[in-house]
């Protein structure tokens, strides 16, 4: 009986340093930047971040759902720019902005949902499905954009993304925090949470104890995609005008804020906190390349060396716990 | 009891294959000797390709870097080549590219136990910021002389390809390894039942990083022969083609689970997978609808191959054992 408290003793020690370690890590980003660039201290610069990162953010939510069940969702970007594509073409078509935004929402829902239906349904692993889906939305938004560019969205929707509360702090970040309260709750205190992460360390033993996990997983492969259509509009209100480019590179900026955070890719371990953290530091970032004139290519480059980084360095904590646990026995 | 050879799936799937082409020459211009040679032509860098990737498959793993590695592989042929070095020369050293680069992958995958699937999407986005960052014109090259393009336009009777015919060699290699060497097997092994396999002598961590350096030999030898069929190189047009790849595989009936499945499989997978997207271009489909097909043929050819079709008509209870395993 000792040893599953012991265990869980040095679990929690150990989650705290790494969250530790990565607030350090954001706050000498933070610093680094600053002295670099003294501009970047300024609390509009500062709060930009907050109001570039709320699409990734959210997206990242679901994400640190689905990667705790060991799965993942490479199909994000591309069902953002579906739905992205979907509200453009519907507005410029039927000038009705109401109709855009519930196409939109309901095309995210709908990939989302076949992603879930595929993967809970059938045998095929997720990351073949979303690998699929995300080849097939790209085509799908292709398909329905062709070459063209919709813009002219009214002021009234622009300002779901473009007011700010207080005159500083954008209201993206709002959307994100709030979610991320919800999220944080359902994950950590709700039964869904507990499920979740007993689907990423042992679905089998879940299954025998009578708990639907199929539903479990339909529901989290179709909120990714519910988030995925409201990050689109987000995204839209900000940039303004819907192509086929936009969201390409939003698969891997999601997947590094969460592995960034902590979370297993191997399933049944996370932290939606450490989510949270890791979306700001990719932020901090993406400000910090841009006020120092690098170009996105620098930032996917570092973006994806950050993640083969934090992918070692956790997989390298692992190894020192399990030989720690086997020195103390 | 040894199988009938008309019931295995590479019969059916060959039956398949000369079906279509039949089919594209009864109804386009498919027949003649110019769609014949470009068929050849643009089938053998991906029949390579769809062998690598059926390797790493084989083993449970999935590489989705291959399409940069291509690029990598073309760009340093054709630096090379500019540089004034013969075929002998920059055709190996663009191998030696792609075997480091895949061995890395491997080797990052293998150590530090992290699935493949995110070490090579990471690196995927890693080699296209490296492109645009540290190469000139984001490795752009153009002008190609004679000493880097004689090759790929080689052709024996005036309509077979030399490189159509270094494929189906290098092809032919592979289907003889993997089936009599000891080699071959342990891939099998590794990919089916990893414990059996431990159980049996084999090193499955080192079978598998052997598995990543040959898929980068054959990345190199694909990538080499895509290049030098044109008179330039750009290294970021061969992000994507890795999807090409997988598709052919998994329609050739390699199953993405691994440890199972056959190379001959995969290159009339390759030839399948062509033929579609030619017929589609024929019938006047926009380009961009390859996507979407491709996206839906591997749902539909893995959900055939993974799907317990015996458990359905008994109404067996379905336990999912291998989800997220990599």
């Amino acid at each position: 009986m000792e040893q599953p408290i012991s265990v869980q003793q040095r679990r929690r020690g150990f989650r705290i340093t790494y969250q530790t370690a990565l607030f350090s890590l954001l706050v000498f980003l933070i610093a680094l930047f600053g002295v670099l660039q003294p501009v970047f201290f300024a609390p509009d610069v500062l709060f930009n971040v907050t109001a570039i990162i709320g699409e990734i953010g959210i997206m990242a939510l679901a994400m640190t759902f689905i990667i705790t069940t060991g799965g993942i969702d490479l199909s994000v970007g591309y069902n953002l720019q579906l739905c992205a594509v979907i509200f453009g073409s519907v507005y410029t078509s039927s000038h009705n902005l109401t109709l855009a935004i519930l196409l939109s929402v309901a095309t995210g829902i709908l990939c989302g949902f076949l992603n879930g239906i595929i993967i809970s349904r059938t045998r095929i692993p997720p990351l073949v499905t979303t690998l699929a889906t995300m080849s097939l939305f790209r085509g799908v938004s292709m398909i329905v954009a062709g070459t063209n560019t919709y813009s002219g969205f009214p002021d009234g929707f622009k300002q779901i993304s473009t007011i700010n509360l207080f005159d500083v702090i954008p209201i993206q970040f709002i959307y994100f925090i709030v979610l991320f309260a919800v999220f944080n709750l359902f994950y950590s205190r709700g039964r869904l949470g507990r499920n979740l992460k007993g689907i990423g360390f042992n679905e089998n033993a879940l299954i025998f104890s009578g708990i639907d996990t199929k539903r479990n997983l339909l529901f989290i492969y179709t909120l990714s995609g519910l988030m995925c259509a409201l990050a689109a509009l987000i995204y839209l209100g900000r940039l303004s005008a819907a192509t086929t480019s936009m969201g390409n590179d939003l698969n891997l900026q999601v997947v590094t804020a969460v592995v960034l955070g902590g979370t297993s890719i191997m399933g049944g371990i996370g932290s939606v906190t450490g989510t949270f953290i890791g979306v700001l530091i990719i932020g901090v970032l993406r400000k910090g390349f841009t006020l120092l004139n690098f170009s996105g290519n620098i930032f996917n480059f570092t973006l994806g060396v950050m993640l083969i980084v934090a992918l070692i360095v956790f997989a390298w904590l692992e190894e020192r716990k399990k030989t720690a646990g086997r020195k103390s026995k | 009891m040894k199988k009938r050879i008309t019931l295995t799936r590479e019969f059916i799937l060959g039956l398949i294959v000369l079906a279509f082409m039949i089919f594209l020459a009864l109804t386009t211009q498919f027949a003649t000797r110019n769609g014949l040679f470009s068929m050849m032509l643009d089938v053998s860098p991906t029949i390579l390709g769809a062998i690598a990737l059926s390797l790493v498959i084989f083993t449970g793993n999935i590489d989705i870097s291959a399409g940069t590695i291509l690029g990598f592989v073309s760009y340093t042929a054709g630096e090379l080549a500019i540089l004034g070095a013969p075929i002998w020369l920059f055709a190996p050293a663009a191998f030696v590219v792609g075997v480091l680069l895949s061995g890395l992958n491997g080797y990052i995958t293998v150590r530090f136990k992290v699935p493949s699937i995110v070490v090579t999407l990471a690196m995927n986005m890693v080699h296209l910021g490296f492109y645009a960052t540290f190469l000139h014109n984001s490795g752009w090259l153009e002008n190609l002389g004679d000493n880097f393009t004689w090759f790929g336009r080689g052709q024996v009777f005036g309509i077979i390809p030399f490189i159509f015919i270094v494929s189906i060699a290098v092809a032919a290699l592979f289907m003889f390894i993997m089936k009599f060497s000891k080699f071959g097997k342990s891939v099998y092994a590794v990919g089916g039942n990893r414990q059996a396999a431990i159980y049996a002598g084999i090193n499955p961590d080192g079978t598998v990083i052997k598995v990543f350096l040959v898929e980068g030999l054959l990345l190199g030898i694909a990538g080499t022969l895509k290049a030098v069929t044109r008179s330039d190189v750009l290294p970021s047009s061969f992000q994507g083609r890795e999807m090409t790849y997988i598709a052919a595989a998994i329609v050739g009936g390699v199953n993405i689970m691994g440890g199972s499945g056959k190379l001959l499989g995969a290159v009339f997978g390759a030839l399948l997978v062509y033929l579609l997207s030619t017929a589609m271009i024929y019938l006047g489909f926009q380009d961009y609808f390859q996507y979407a097909l491709q996206g839906i043929i591997i749902l539909v050819a893995v959900f055939i191959t993974v799907t317990d079709f015996s458990a359905w008509r008994k109404k067996r209870p379905t336990v999912i054992a291998r989800r997220g395993e990599n």
